[in-house]
């Protein structure tokens, strides 16, 4: 705990500047590399999709802002074959879905998304990029906090269980390649509304 | 967009600190004058266990129990993505079961924090307006409110057991040093009352400041309103549990405890309808 955090804490002001954050996307672009050693290394695959993931304010100023994403997204679509849609979970979290075979085209796609939403003032609003793998049956995700600015892998197992096996190996072995959260207390799950489903979907 | 910073809730926020470290500083060196110093330490070790076990008194007070993703699959759910947003572990959650819509929040630090809420609460709300709530509780946490408070309540509460000792071993006092134990008995009143709303007056602004967080953690100003009316209205129509507890003590006051200035200077939350007020100068803000 910094001194300007309990100097907050003092105001009260500390929950109210944590949730304005501007968001951090500098660590970004580590997954472009990421995506060749999980399959080299650890023969996890792309599924061929990826996700970004933010919560709306209740404002025409916000709507305004995820038009204009999707319009860049139709556009972009053109240009790289990546095919987006946007959707709101159950628990009101909304998210860009991306899906191209091409995880480059992934990676540019969801860091231009993200970038759209920071030049519009709402980077503080964007909670994470999901970035799915999966090898026979496992299933694992490398989620991207845009709060902490860090990597950290989601490894769910079925009856809504983490493979905290998994997680320990890819952090072991994608460490130093990415950005990866050090405190586990920030290694949030997001789990999905389906058994076996993406948590975007 | 950029949110305009509340100064005026700050600038009350420091005044009421300010004052209640003034009068403490008089409080201790009354203490040290009349050679009752001897008490600081050992209320400090009384008010650090009070910091270590409040949490578990707390959740125990109100028959609350944590529980598990299994059990509560859509609160796990709500708490991880807030605490996402608010850039906060994810807490512990706990259910009470009880009628009445209520939801409290405990812990000395982040890494400690339990959030809980009535069964009656997660029945009357719709998802939005308790996303509203666990929200404010969020920011109650990332604000260390229960630090604060008890820091600035340590002094109080040594008053407080002074004034009471007082009263237990007053008049045998015969010694040569009875008037000094006087004085530090009488400053301990003065102290404990002054002090007494000036803590409740801090506990209201923070109150604010953690309703200004809900609305900013979930971009929504009016769901955490829509919830706040909710509560209110229920709460009225819902059997108190402590109701008789209550008249007894309305009895003391000349006027009722409830709408009126008495009332207001002795409570810990401020109205609802304030709290909406400000609540929709943010929704405001949102649009402009």
């Amino acid at each position: 705990m910094g001194l300007f955090d309990s100097i907050r804490a003092v105001f009260g002001s500390n929950a109210a500047t944590e949730a304005t954050k501007e968001a951090d996307a500098d660590d970004l672009f580590g997954m472009s590399t990421a995506y060749v050693t999980m399959e080299a290394d650890l023969g996890f695959q792309s599924v061929d999709q990826a996700a970004l993931c933010f919560s709306g304010v209740d404002s025409t100023d916000f709507a305004d802002t995820v038009d204009e994403v999707q319009a860049i997204l139709r556009a972009g679509e053109e240009e790289t074959g990546t095919i987006f849609d946007v959707h709101e979970d159950s628990h009101g979290w909304e998210w860009v879905i991306l899906q191209d075979t091409d995880p480059e085209d992934l990676v540019t796609t969801i860091h231009f998304a993200a970038d759209q939403f920071i030049q519009r003032g709402y980077g503080s609003r964007l909670l994470s990029a999901v970035f799915g793998f999966s090898r026979d049956s496992d299933r694992a995700y490398w989620i991207y906090s845009f709060k902490r600015g860090a990597y950290y892998p989601f490894a769910p197992s079925t009856n809504n269980e983490r493979n905290q096996q998994l997680e320990f190996k890819l952090e072991s072995v994608l460490n130093g390649e990415l950005a990866v959260e050090e405190d586990e207390s920030y290694w949030y799950p997001m789990w999905p509304d389906t058994p076996r489903g993406h948590p975007w979907e | 967009m950029e949110w305009n910073t509340d100064w005026g809730l700050r600038g009350r926020m420091v005044l009421t600190m300010f004052l209640l470290f003034a009068l403490y500083l008089v409080f201790v060196a009354v203490l040290v004058q009349t050679n009752s110093a001897v008490f600081l330490p050992l209320m400090g070790v009384f008010v650090l266990a009070q910091l270590f076990f409040s949490d578990k008194l707390a959740l125990y007070s109100m028959g609350a129990s944590t529980v598990t993703e299994q059990e509560y699959p859509e609160v796990h759910r709500m708490v991880e993505r807030l605490s996402q947003q608010a850039d906060l572990p994810k807490p512990e959650i706990a259910v009470a079961d009880s009628r009445v819509p209520n939801a409290f929040a405990t812990g000395r630090s982040q890494d400690s924090a339990t959030v809980c809420v009535t069964t009656g609460l997660l029945r009357t709300l719709d998802s939005d307006e308790l996303s509203g709530v666990l929200a404010h509780e969020l920011a109650h946490v990332k604000n260390r409110d229960v630090m604060v408070m008890t820091i600035a309540s340590f002094l109080s509460t040594v008053a407080f057991m002074i004034v009471r000792m007082g009263f237990w071993f007053g008049g045998g006092g015969q010694d040569r040093q009875g008037g000094s134990v006087l004085v530090a008995i009488l400053a301990s009143l003065v102290v404990w009352v002054i002090s007494f709303f000036l803590i409740r007056a801090l506990s209201r602004y923070r109150e604010y400041a953690a309703d200004r967080g809900a609305a900013l953690i979930t971009g929504q100003p009016s769901s955490l309103a829509s919830a706040l009316m909710k509560i209110d209205g229920r709460m009225d129509n819902v059997p108190r549990e402590d109701l008789r507890e209550q008249s007894e003590m309305n009895a003391f006051f000349i006027v009722p405890l409830k709408s009126d200035l008495i009332g207001k200077l002795f409570s810990t939350h401020p109205s609802t309808d304030n709290r909406i007020d400000r609540l929709r100068d943010l929704e405001r803000e949102l649009e402009r």
